[in-house]
């Protein structure tokens, strides 16, 4: 176990115990990360910020149910999809993550794919792969879970996680190659 | 736009700063299976402790008796297991782990139920009960499917409450998928005890009746996992 994960095990514990200066540190940690995660999921509209409060909320109302033997980081961004997937479920709701918005969401550059093609052409390339991929992709490379950490969250095996991270990967190569190519 | 800054918002620091009063961590999904068992099984038992067991008992032997039902409430905590994983961020499990152990369940039920049937057809409401009850069960065997379906829906009922407060933390996300499998579970330890005490084997009384105890069981707590679901990750935040 990592230490970063230790530390916010502990953080975790404490806030089970009441501590409010845990609860802002773990949010500190996390929540930039986790908006990021919600910007892709939500297709890069703005109703990610709503779903990064309703997910600390939801931690909070449901924080009894976190047991320390889980790692924290894979434990809230499950949360966090969780949050995303009933939000959608509901129609009104359903209708604003779909509200078109000019800006492609804020998921990283990874940098297995950096030199391959500019910032915007990987963001337009991640978004264009199917979202299971996508997902999978960004899970793995940019937040870095392991493939059983992702297999948890998203309910398949650890190998089919896998064979659609490396899917997305090569997908993604070949998009920009042929960008590549097409510039050239 | 929300300040995006990875200091929490205001409005979400005085809600939390509301009720911050310490929680007991949750068991790990096997622990939190296994802390069901005892009700699970105080449930399951009351009919028999009431009309005791199936008058043709030996002639079924102890395995078809008491092994097909122990092998049916193993099964039944199997399910409770898979729920419990359902139910937490991390732990879910593949697709296909989860409809198998939904299907093996039915088969079980129904293998069960056949196998009784071929190895003693009986059809004959013999209870423990005063003589005159017993021919009036023989007359309308009817009443016979009524009072079992019912008895072990409101038994699986219990169950399935019970169940459901366990599992009200519980962050799945699909809550109707988990509360399905929960009452899946419930209804499969009903059955557990109540085909010990039920004299009538025929696949109609015992799929008929037991089974759609076993099916209302599985709607009921689907239809409470989705309500504790839509109530706790209320849609827009209404209840922050």
């Amino acid at each position: 176990m990592s230490e970063g994960d230790q530390e916010l095990r502990a953080l975790m514990i404490r806030y089970q115990d009441g501590s409010l200066e845990a609860f802002q540190e773990i949010y500190t940690q996390l929540a930039p990360g986790v908006r990021r995660y919600l910007s892709h999921l939500a297709g890069g509209s703005a109703i990610a910020d709503d779903l990064l409060q309703e997910t600390f909320l939801q931690m909070h109302r449901s924080r009894a149910a976190y047991n320390p033997k889980y790692a924290v980081r894979p434990w809230v961004f499950g949360l966090a999809r969780n949050v995303f997937l009933m939000n959608r479920r509901a129609a009104r709701q359903w209708a604003k993550v779909h509200e078109s918005r000019e800006d492609l969401p804020e998921f990283p550059v990874l940098p297995e794919a950096d030199r391959l093609g500019s910032q915007g052409e990987i963001r337009r390339c991640i978004a264009d792969l199917p979202p299971e991929q996508a997902e999978a992709l960004l899970l793995h490379h940019e937040w870095g879970f392991s493939f059983e950490e992702i297999a948890g969250m998203l309910g398949i095996r650890a190998a089919a996680a896998r064979a659609r991270a490396s899917r997305g990967m090569a997908d993604l190569r070949v998009a920009l190659n042929s960008l590549q190519k097409a510039r050239t | 736009m929300m300040d995006r800054s990875p200091k929490p918002p205001e409005a979400l620091m005085r809600a939390i700063a509301q009720d911050l009063k310490p929680v007991r961590p949750s068991p790990q999904p096997l622990h939190l299976a296994l802390r069901m068992v005892p009700l699970a099984l105080l449930v399951s038992s009351l009919i028999l402790l009431a009309i005791g067991p199936r008058h043709d008992a030996g002639i079924l032997g102890p395995l078809l008796t008491w092994g097909a039902s122990a092998a049916q409430f193993v099964l039944a905590i199997a399910l409770v297991w898979i729920a419990a994983h359902e139910s937490i961020p991390v732990g879910r499990l593949p697709r296909h782990i989860v409809y198998s152990a939904a299907v093996a369940a039915s088969l079980v039920v129904v293998f069960i139920s056949l196998l009784t049937f071929s190895t003693n057809p009986a059809n004959e409401p013999l209870l423990r009960v005063p003589p005159r009850i017993n021919e009036i069960l023989r007359a309308s065997p009817w009443i016979m499917g009524f009072a079992c379906g019912i008895g072990s829906t409101l038994a699986g009922g219990i169950l399935v409450l019970f169940f459901s407060w366990v599992f009200r933390n519980s962050l799945a996300t699909r809550p109707a998928e988990a509360g399905a499998l929960y009452g899946a579970g419930a209804g499969l330890a009903i059955n557990a005890g109540w085909r010990i005490a039920c004299p009538v084997s025929t696949p109609w009384h015992a799929l008929g009746a037991h089974g759609a105890a076993i099916i209302a069981t599985v709607i009921l707590g689907a239809l409470i996992g989705r309500f504790l679901g839509n109530r706790r990750l209320h849609i827009g935040g209404r209840r922050s």
